[in-house]
């Protein structure tokens, strides 16, 4: 019948620190013991902590692992997991082959903890829907079984893509939305050995199991973020609407990448973020785009096409009318970019 | 030396910048307890059992319910409604039902968690719609905390001649004013020694009346001490009485000193916010420009208890017809009551209708009356002291409380400026009820032109008992004044000196006609706003401000141009960024990462310009200032986005999702 505020500073939970030599001593430690959890930047994972969101009995510190660089490889360019935000978004290969990563990491958080988040944790990096990081309300996703509040209660941030009765909550990073519209593929080792998986096939839906995130499993140890070269990737850019200038999450973005010959668009690519559970990919709107004239007939036939599912909960309505005009204006801006000397 | 007009270092500004400037939770007594409250998660019901569960050991606790209130159960303000805590039935939601104190703040939190209300729903309204057409009668008759009506000249006939009739309705919702301390309190008290607290608030004198009734004690037995306190715009006006009421009451109980200190989701929760409001203007006006007639209906919510909606409703009665010459005017305003939490005071702001009429781009113009309205300040009667010492120091004494906008400061220069002294040799004491006269509460934009001139009368005291007993030549160095003082001191004791309110010459308040001179003086300010709306993604950006104000003297140039700047941030954050959003009369978006604030990259260059013209019954000239930046800001922003887009914006918060509506048709 009461209701508690908010965030609790209870007392800490204890909890082991080690660091981790290398990738086998990381992957061993985490394998071993079921509530332990890799520590990156920390920016995501000490704050949830602290409000006894999680509850890690022991951190493996993986900062001194070998994974930090960003190099080209035959395929593309190669980004280890632990590079931080900012040396992702300010890197010369990335700025040229695949703007739209580094305009995506510059859009989120702030200068500070670009310089601490890593690629890693970032894929990983948990909701931010109030009720989810409120330990006096239930929530399906914290707690499986015990309900979602975000439904009846104020879901302004939450989804209108992909959302299920069990959980509407969004993944609210910019770079994986970045990721997701350049065909990026995620390089993790277990113990089981080492394996890839593409970022579509990364993060998932909620279903009926909002608890799981992500499709890695909890001892795998992801080392690297893959890109591919391509066309599309030189012409790309990200679109970031939100309710302020700096330090808030997006209420929608788009990621959208284009290959236009003589003006038709050979390949496209188009992902939103903040409007559902994991990012965007809207293979929808990439059909109408692919063949056709660039041009704002198309685009705007694309933006309605990506939204055609959309269903919007109580106080978020807007995000579809948002969503649409953030596709248009991004593919208006990219379409019209010189690349390469050509426009 | 010449102190005012001069940017001389702040009173506590060292102390603040070197950490050792000590807030309430800096504070740590011997044997305290922390306190903290049981609140009803519904809005309108009836108790019917308290339990107390869980794996805790409650013979621990200090428990206090309405029964343990030695005096009357209401908080003392302007009627007596609201009660500390809930005894029989809940009129909003967190109101407070039982306190509870330990020495553990952790089990305190535990055992919170674990005390269990069952209580009985009933019907509950959260609309002013519901409330004005009596859904359910849940305050007095009617619903109705205060009504005025204000008339003059014949509105019904201008209405036929006239050449053009503007009519609108106008919504504003609440703020939080986020200031950056939280509220809190410590209290020691016991039925031997009396009732003692300190805390974060802006009216230390409310607070001892609050407190005189609920212990039902002498004056000289209940003391209120203000600690350093970081901020309030008006949100830390009437709620300190409460929280400082609950820990006193569990350490009347307990005998320990405890201290409550609310976390920010409960200060956003509970505490007051600014009220929301509804306006209806009609307004006739001739080919020429004039303006003939207007007929403004005016209604705020007030929330479930009246605490201070019927000062809030008069201040917005006074300024609703703006600034401008009108012969023919009705005003009616009323406050009304919802199940919500109370709404209190925050720097009013009130929507600047009739810039409508006004050609260019996001203009406002408007006043702001300084001091209590009407004859507000005659019954408040402020009294401020001033004493000198043996080493010819100049001791303010005052409750009005420095809560970061410069008080101590202007205070001390206004004192300088009078007795021709250093700024440094000029001291402001901390307010506190027992050693400090009632100067009035910290509002209003009184602090300056009304309190000061106070100052400014109290240390001339001074110097007239020093001449008067021949002991000061008239033109004296800061030595001879000191020596003045000492011989003052030795020959006759402590050399002091009051002063008390008396309303400036030809200021006449009818209070039955609601008619007169509302305020001593009024700040004047034109305030123009350059937006920019991207009519694709619905963003709104302030790119420029110019703020132009006159204020009489500016006593501070560079805390003056901070009030400025800082309440044009807020009043953008008020027009564009800022929702309360309620749920049941709760407010359910009580975290920073939900209840969104401009940061430094929203606002834009505020640009700053004073046009002096000393007022006559002001210290050295002054007017106030405090809540003038909130009134126009607004105004001037809808009517840039007017401008820009054709677009009639009648309600803030103005958030992405209104403008698309508003700009609908629009392509992308
Ligand atoms: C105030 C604030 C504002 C923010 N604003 C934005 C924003 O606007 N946009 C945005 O996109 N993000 C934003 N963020 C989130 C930020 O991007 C993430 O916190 C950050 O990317 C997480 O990276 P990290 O290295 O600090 O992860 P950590 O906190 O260290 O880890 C997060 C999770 O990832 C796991 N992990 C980390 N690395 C690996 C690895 N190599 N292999 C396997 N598991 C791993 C950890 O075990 C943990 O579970 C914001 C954060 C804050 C605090
Ligand atoms: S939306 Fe998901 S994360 Fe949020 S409360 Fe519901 S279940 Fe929890």
């Amino acid at each position: 019948m009461f209701k508690t505020f908010g965030i609790r500073w209870k007392e800490m939970n204890s909890f082991t620190y080690k660091r981790a030599a290398n990738e086998a001593e990381a992957i061993r430690e985490v394998a071993d013991n079921r509530s332990a959890k890799f520590l990156a930047g920390g920016t995501n994972l000490i704050d949830l902590m602290k409000m006894n969101v999680q509850q890690p009995s022991e951190l493996v510190d993986i900062n001194r692992l070998a994974l930090k660089k960003i190099e080209s490889i035959p395929t593309g360019l190669r980004i280890g997991a632990l590079a931080t935000n900012s040396e992702v978004a300010n890197n010369k290969l990335v700025q040229e082959g695949f703007p739209v990563l580094s305009e995506a990491l510059l859009a989120g958080a702030s200068p500070q903890l670009r310089n601490m988040a890593t690629v890693g944790g970032n894929l990983l990096q948990r909701t931010r829907c109030y009720y989810f990081m409120d330990t006096a309300f239930p929530c399906n996703k914290r707690v499986p079984g015990s309900g979602c509040p975000a439904i009846p209660g104020f879901n302004r941030i939450h989804a209108i893509l992909g959302a299920s009765e069990h959980c509407i909550a969004t993944h609210p990073s910019d770079m994986c939305v970045a990721l997701a519209a350049l065909d990026a593929v995620i390089r993790v080792e277990g113990p089981k050995g080492a394996r890839s998986i593409a970022i579509t096939d990364f993060h998932r839906l909620p279903g009926d199991t909002p608890e799981i995130d992500t499709n890695l499993q909890p001892d795998e140890l992801i080392v690297s973020v893959d890109l591919p070269s391509s066309a599309f990737a030189k012409r790309s850019g990200y679109l970031k609407i939100r309710d302020r200038a700096q330090y808030a999450f997006a209420l929608v973005s788009v990621a959208a990448a284009l290959d236009i010959k003589n003006g038709r668009i050979e390949a496209a690519r188009i992902a939103l973020g903040g409007v559902a559970h994991k990012p965007w990919r809207s293979t929808e709107a990439e059909k109408v785009l692919t063949g056709a004239q660039s041009n704002a007939q198309t685009f705007k036939a694309a933006a309605e096409a990506a939204l055609r599912g959309a269903v919007p909960q109580n106080h978020n309505a807007f995000k579809v009318e948002l969503a649409k005009r953030a596709i248009v204006r991004i593919l208006n801006d990219v379409s019209g970019r010189r690349v390469g000397g050509a426009a | 030396m010449q102190t005012i007009g001069r940017p001389v270092p702040r009173k506590e500004g060292r102390d603040k910048v070197t950490g050792q400037a000590r807030y309430v939770d800096d504070l740590i007594f011997p044997e305290m307890l922390y306190g903290a409250t049981v609140r009803s998660a519904v809005a309108r019901g009836r108790i019917k059992k308290i339990s107390f569960e869980g794996n805790i050991p409650w013979d621990e606790f200090t428990i206090v319910t309405a029964k343990d209130i030695p005096g009357e159960n209401c908080v003392a303000l302007i009627l007596l409604d609201q009660p500390y805590l809930a005894d029989e039935f809940i009129n909003h939601p967190e109101e407070p039902i039982l306190l509870l104190a330990h020495p553990d703040k952790h089990l305190l939190e535990e055992a919170r968690r674990n005390v269990q209300l069952e209580i009985e729903p009933l019907p509950a309204i959260f609309t002013l719609e519901d409330s004005l057409n009596r859904k359910e009668i849940i305050w007095g008759e009617d619903n109705l905390f205060k009504s005025y009506k204000v008339e003059k000249g014949n509105v019904d006939e201008v209405w036929q001649s006239a050449d053009f009739i503007i009519e609108g309705e106008y919504e504003t919702g609440a703020q939080e004013q986020l200031y950056i301390e939280n509220n809190g309190v410590i209290a020691i008290a016991s039925p031997e020694d009396g009732v003692t607290v300190w805390g974060s608030m802006q009216c230390p004198y409310y607070v001892h009346k609050a407190l005189l009734k609920l212990f039902g004690l002498p004056e000289d037995k209940i003391r209120v001490v203000q600690v350093e306190t970081g901020g309030g715009f008006g949100g830390k006006e009437e709620y300190p009485s409460m929280i400082a009421g609950h820990a006193a009451l569990l350490s009347w109980k307990s005998g320990r000193p405890v201290k409550i200190v609310y976390d920010r989701a409960e200060d956003m929760a509970s505490t007051t916010k600014r009220h929301p409001s509804w306006t209806k203007h009609r307004t006739a006006v001739s080919r020429d420009g004039k303006l003939l007639g207007m007929e403004i209906d005016f209604v705020i919510d007030g929330g479930a208890y009246a605490t201070l909606s019927a000062v809030v409703l008069s201040r917005g009665t006074i300024h609703a017809a703006g600034p401008y010459s009108c012969p023919n005017v009705r005003i009616k305003s009323r406050a009304v009551a919802t199940n919500a939490p109370p709404h209190g005071e925050e720097r009013f702001a009130e929507s600047n209708k009739t810039s409508r009429q006004k050609k260019g781009m996001g203009f406002a113009s408007f006043m702001h009356g300084a001091g209590f309205t009407g004859s507000g300040e005659k019954y408040l009667e402020s009294v401020v002291g001033a004493e000198a010492t043996a080493d010819g120091r100049v001791r303010i004494l005052a409750a009005s409380t420095e809560i970061g906008q410069g008080t101590n400061t202007i205070f001390a220069q206004i004192a300088a400026e009078a007795l021709r002294l250093d700024y440094d040799s000029i001291e402001v004491a901390k307010p506190d009820t027992g050693a400090v006269p009632n100067s009035g509460p910290t509002v209003a934009s009184r602090t300056c032109m009304i309190v000061g001139k106070l100052v400014e009368s109290a240390v001339l005291g001074l110097k007239q008992t020093l001449s008067g007993s021949g002991l000061l030549k008239e033109n004296y160095t800061q030595e001879d004044f000191r020596q003045a003082c000492r011989s003052y001191i030795e020959q006759h004791g402590a050399l002091k000196s009051y002063s008390k309110y008396k309303a400036p010459p030809g200021i006449n308040w009818d209070d039955e006609k609601y008619e007169g001179d509302a305020y001593g003086a009024y700040a004047w300010a034109v305030y123009v706003a350059e937006v920019t709306i991207d009519t694709v993604t619905y963003e709104a950006r302030v790119d420029d401000f110019v703020a132009v104000q006159e204020v009489g003297k500016v006593i501070h140039p560079i805390l003056a141009a901070g009030q400025i700047e800082g309440g044009v941030a807020q009043a953008i954050g008020y027009t564009l960024f800022e929702n309360v959003v309620w749920k049941d009369g709760r407010m359910i978006n009580n975290q920073m990462t939900n209840y969104i604030i401009p940061t430094a990259a929203d606002i834009p260059p505020i640009r700053v310009f004073f046009e002096e013209n000393p007022y006559a019954y002001g210290p050295a000239g002054a007017k106030g200032i405090g809540e003038l930046p909130m009134d126009g800001a607004a105004p001037a922003i809808l009517n840039a986005i007017e401008n820009a887009t054709g677009a009639s914006i009648n309600h803030i918060p103005l958030m992405p999702e209104s403008l698309i509506e508003a700009l609908g048709g629009e392509s992308g």
